[in-house]
């Protein structure tokens, strides 16, 4: 059993503000100074990494695993884990499947992929929409709960009604979503109701370990800590409505339910805002993206209890990270956007406060770029290897990232006939820092479509911006004055329009389109040969 | 390079060896991972380091088109350039002159090809093959060849083989004169097809040349040829190649093959087998590939192999989370691939053991009987195994024998759902 507890230096409601997040666990706490970040997970697994590099990572302290891809099976997978032998329920199964260490992190459970802003068909009174593998399927309130007692993850997201349908809502949509998601709310909060009936497809999916069905339903029925999405899209008076529901004393049989609850909010640890479907609504209305969200979180916050953690998702730059902790005081935000940089080779470089100013900088270095083919210094100039050359430590401060300072292995596996003992070679020696992998190497690697650099990536940029937090938090620390100049020269020195991001993705997308005619031709020529006259089919990509 | 037979198998032909290069003590017999362009698909050097593997092998011909070796020389050498300070091998380049580009043409000069990026003609001698490896700076460098496939017949093959003996002697002159004599060692090819007379004719030529030579590998197989035609010819090679050095099978990755060519006598091996079929999804263990792909794997809680040392297994990654991730992840083929690496180093692991114990035969039998199960024994691998003196089916007189090639794979035909 854990507790979840978040603290805020001082009560600030609108602006920067300092807090820690704390985990209690039996053995261990878990803080998180905010503001700070949490990993995105894609079927469950930080892309690119390993396991063994998601615990020498030690910007990855909280993961978010969007549960929809498991819907691919009923009952999903994840949820059986609690009934095999050596694991339940009690202790924390999400983590044993996905491999996350308990003691090291956090693991909170959303039902959708935040950054999926793909159309859907409509969410219905009883069901969200989400999406797997092997297409659209329903999921009820009811199920959800279900499943986030059997998973156990530390936190959860309710479920929200948000349409990803075409954008210019209605009144009467806007009026349901609110009035759906408050009711979803409620039923997650909600342990006196019946469990559900055990699904009819259970039987055939149990297991070896057990043939009883009725083990399937959860027996731990606690809830972790909800963090609830502010509703009400771009409509300021939706949004208005859905936080004064919140605050509204609970009456009837929902109050007797929900006991001790008095209101809804007594039940929400913290709010979260998904920026994606955000955006699409307001852009739909206007032009003027940006400036016209943070009004509407100001008023989703206004009335709301200030001392609980606000987490917005899919932000897309340091810039815009600023904005927000500026001008409505978010405390975590996703890192999505610096791992899927990863993806496009981008290495981040970027710090805040900014110590060197001269001239307009990107935030990073497109390392696909034939500039970085003879490069070999380390990925970032604003962050050193442990052991970049001396010339080159100024007062830099140490990247910690598996690429920029690297560790030999404490141990090795040993297969038979080949210890220190028989091979004479010395016994390893203590850890010790080896040299940075360089641009050029990574740049190679780019080029040659090998996976490692991407790994490599991944844990560096997840470092860049743990220490870009880092920073942040230094800076708020001394006051609103040095904020607002700090915020104010690093957007003078970093380039707010993301041009190095936006080329390498371009970039990608390219050579990823140029492989995919590769493979048509190939199949083309092989069809010639073959004397065939069929028509090569349309591939599908996937953007991995 | 240092290299020492410490114990012999009293009934195959299998050794136990110390083989010391410049970057450290690599023991024998091993299998040697595939990292083509300077890198194990996935991973990273360190995370190799961990694995316990001490000898890794890089693609000449990749390197040198990319990143080149300008890139390579000012980052002082492939070792550097990847972060590996262990042993490493490259090639010649000769198999993927052919097996890649459809345009080369051999002259006795050397290979001449199409370079693949700006299509103009290239040519690669023996003497530029060596001199790339060199600034690639690999502790272990292999000859130029005339590589034809192992299903060619006819005088191609002869030619191929003078011509790789021709080759050779280019390769030795160049190396001498290079200078790094004491970091790198030259390996032979035998070549000679599947002719077992050409074989002996091409043994006695590089034999004659051993003073040139650290080492010998044994080339033009892998390519196709019948399995019961593949151990006699390695047979032969191992049969005659010299006691005091060290003897390599290029492209041998099977488990099976792998535990043949060692009782023959085989100390090195290399195939992207292990590291590939990974990333398609296939877990290699001692009772048999592991397909998790297929649906039946989707509720298996248990790890790939309880008693492996690997990061994944000892970590409890169950068969179903992998299968949730294998082919839509890279997350999916890393820990595979970290599983792979660690089953092919654990079963030459094991063979080491089996030799300084005195046990290699039981091992074989042990390992042949969990591996194939009701499967059968591929035919040849008793054929081969007999020629040493081990009867696999010795006390099983009932045992399945599948003739052909006999592969053991999981299909999801054998077990639909």
């Amino acid at each position: 059993m854990s507790t979840f507890s978040f603290s805020l230096q001082s009560p600030t409601r609108f602006g920067p503000r300092l807090g820690s997040v704390v985990l209690k666990r039996p053995s261990i706490d878990i803080e998180i100074a905010t503001p700070g970040l949490l990993a995105t997970t894609s079927r469950g697994a930080v892309p690119h990494l390993s396991r063994d590099h998601v615990r020498i990572s030690d910007a990855i302290r909280w993961v978010n695993v969007s549960f929809e891809t498991f819907l691919e099976h009923n009952p999903p997978i994840p949820t059986l884990q609690a009934l095999q032998p050596g694991t339940s329920s009690a202790s924390n199964p999400l983590h044993t499947f996905l491999g996350f260490t308990p003691n090291k992190h956090i693991v909170s459970m959303s039902a959708r992929d935040p950054h999926d802003g793909r159309d859907m068909p409509p969410n219905g009174n009883a069901h969200v929409s989400v999406q797997s593998l092997r297409g659209v399927r329903k999921l009820s309130p009811t199920d959800w709960r279900s499943y986030v007692q059997a998973c156990q993850p530390d936190i959860v997201f309710a479920l929200s009604d948000t349409p990803f349908t075409d954008p210019q809502y209605s009144q009467k949509r806007l009026t349901k979503s609110i009035e759906r998601s408050a009711a979803w709310l409620s039923s997650l909060l909600n342990l006196k109701s019946p469990p559900p009936p055990p699904k009819t497809s259970t039987k055939k999916v149990v297991n070896n370990t057990s043939s009883n069905v009725d083990t399937l339903i959860p027996t731990n029925t606690r809830i972790p800590p909800v963090f609830l999405h502010l509703a009400g899209i771009a409509s300021p008076g939706a949004r208005k409505a859905f936080s004064d529901s919140l605050l509204e004393p609970l009456s009837g049989p929902e109050a007797e339910a929900l006991l001790p609850l008095s209101k809804l909010d007594d039940g929400v640890a913290g709010y979260t805002i998904d920026l994606v479907p955000l955006k699409s609504s307001v852009e739909a209305t206007s032009t003027g993206v940006e400036s016209q969200i943070v009004p509407l979180l100001v008023t989703s916050l206004s009335a709301l209890p200030i001392p609980k953690p606000r987490l917005i998702t899919a932000t897309q730059s340091p810039h815009e990270i600023l904005r927000y902790i500026g001008s409505v005081g978010v405390d975590l935000f996703d890192a999505g956007w610096v791992q899927k940089a990863a993806d496009y080779g981008v290495a981040l470089d970027f710090e805040f406060p900014v110590r060197r100013t001269s001239g307009l900088r990107e935030i990073g270095h497109n390392l696909y770029d034939v500039r970085y083919r003879m490069d070999f210094g380390a990925l970032a100039d604003a962050l050193r290897g442990t052991l970049s050359p001396q010339e080159d430590i100024e007062d830099k401060p140490v990247c910690p990232c598996a690429a920029c300072s690297p560790v030999s292995p404490s141990t090795r596996i040993f297969h038979g006939h080949d210890t220190p003992l028989v091979s004479g070679e010395e016994e390893q020696s203590s850890p010790r820092h080896l040299p940075h992998y360089t641009r050029a190497y990574i740049h190679h690697l780019l080029h040659t479509h090998e996976m490692s650099a991407h790994a490599l990536l991944v844990l560096h940029n997840l470092a860049v911006l743990d220490a870009f937090f880092a920073g942040v938090r230094g800076v708020i620390k001394d006051g609103e004055a040095r904020w607002e100049e700090e915020v104010g020269r690093f957007g003078e020195v970093y380039d707010a329009r993301l041009g190095v991001v936006e080329e390498a993705r371009e970039r990608w997308r390219e050579v990823d389109l140029a492989r995919g005619k590769g493979r048509l031709a190939r199949e083309r020529s092989k069809q010639v040969d073959v004397g065939a006259e069929a028509v090569v089919g349309v591939e599908v990509r996937i953007e991995v | 390079m240092q290299f020492q037979v410490i114990a012999k198998c009293n009934t195959t032909r299998a050794r136990v060896s110390r083989m010391t290069l410049a970057h450290g003590v690599t023991m024998l017999p091993t299998f040697m991972p595939v990292a083509t362009q300077a890198a194990i698909k996935g991973l990273t050097a360190n995370q190799m380091q961990a694995l316990g593997v001490t000898l890794i092998l890089n693609n000449t011909y990749h390197l040198n088109l990319r990143p080149g070796l300008e890139v390579l020389n000012q980052a002082g050498g492939a070792h550097k350039f990847q972060g590996w300070d262990r042993n490493l091998l490259t090639d010649s380049g000769g198999f993927q002159l052919v097996s890649l580009s459809k345009f080369t043409t051999i002259t006795e000069e050397g290979a001449l090809f199409a370079s693949p990026f700006t299509g103009e003609p290239t040519m690669l001698t023996p003497e530029e093959s060596i001199s790339i490896q060199h600034i690639i700076g690999a502790d272990i460098i292999m000859q130029l060849d005339d590589v034809v496939s192992s299903l060619t017949t006819g005088p191609r093959v002869e030619e191929a083989m003078n011509r790789s003996v021709r080759w050779l002697d280019r390769c030795i002159a160049q190396h001498e004169k290079s200078g790094t004599k004491s970091t790198q060692n030259l390996f032979a090819i035998v070549q000679g097809g599947l002719d077992s007379v050409l074989r002996d004719r091409c043994l006695d030529a590089m034999i004659a040349r051993r003073n040139g030579v650290a080492g010998y590998a044994i080339g033009g197989l892998s390519g196709g040829e019948e399995k019961d035609v593949f151990w006699r010819v390695i047979k032969q090679c191992c049969d005659k190649l010299p006691e005091e050095r060290p003897r390599y099978s290029m492209g041998i990755g099977f488990a099976e093959d792998l535990l043949v060519c060692v009782a023959l006598g085989v100390d090195m091996a290399d195939c992207v087998f292990p590291t590939r079929t990974a990333r398609f999804g296939v877990a290699l263990t001692h009772d048999g590939p592991l397909n998790l792909k297929l649906s039946k794997h989707a509720k298996e809680f248990q790890s790939i192999d309880e008693s492996c040392p690997c990061p994944t297994c000892t970590d409890k990654t169950s068969r179903a989370m992998l299968h949730h991730i294998v082919t839509h992840e890279t997350a999916g083929a890393h820990a595979l691939t970290l599983h792979n690496v660690v089953f092919q180093a654990q079963v030459m692991g094991r063979a080491r053991e089996a030799i300084i114990a005195g046990t290699f035969p039981d091992y074989l039998k042990q390992f042949f009987a969990r591996y194939f199960g009701d499967a059968g024994y591929p035919e040849w691998c008793v054929n081969a195994l007999r020629s040493v003196g081990v009867d696999l089916l010795e006390g099983t007189p009932a045992a399945k024998i599948v003739s052909g090639n006999g592969a053991k794979w999981e299909y999801a035909a054998i077990n639909p759902q």
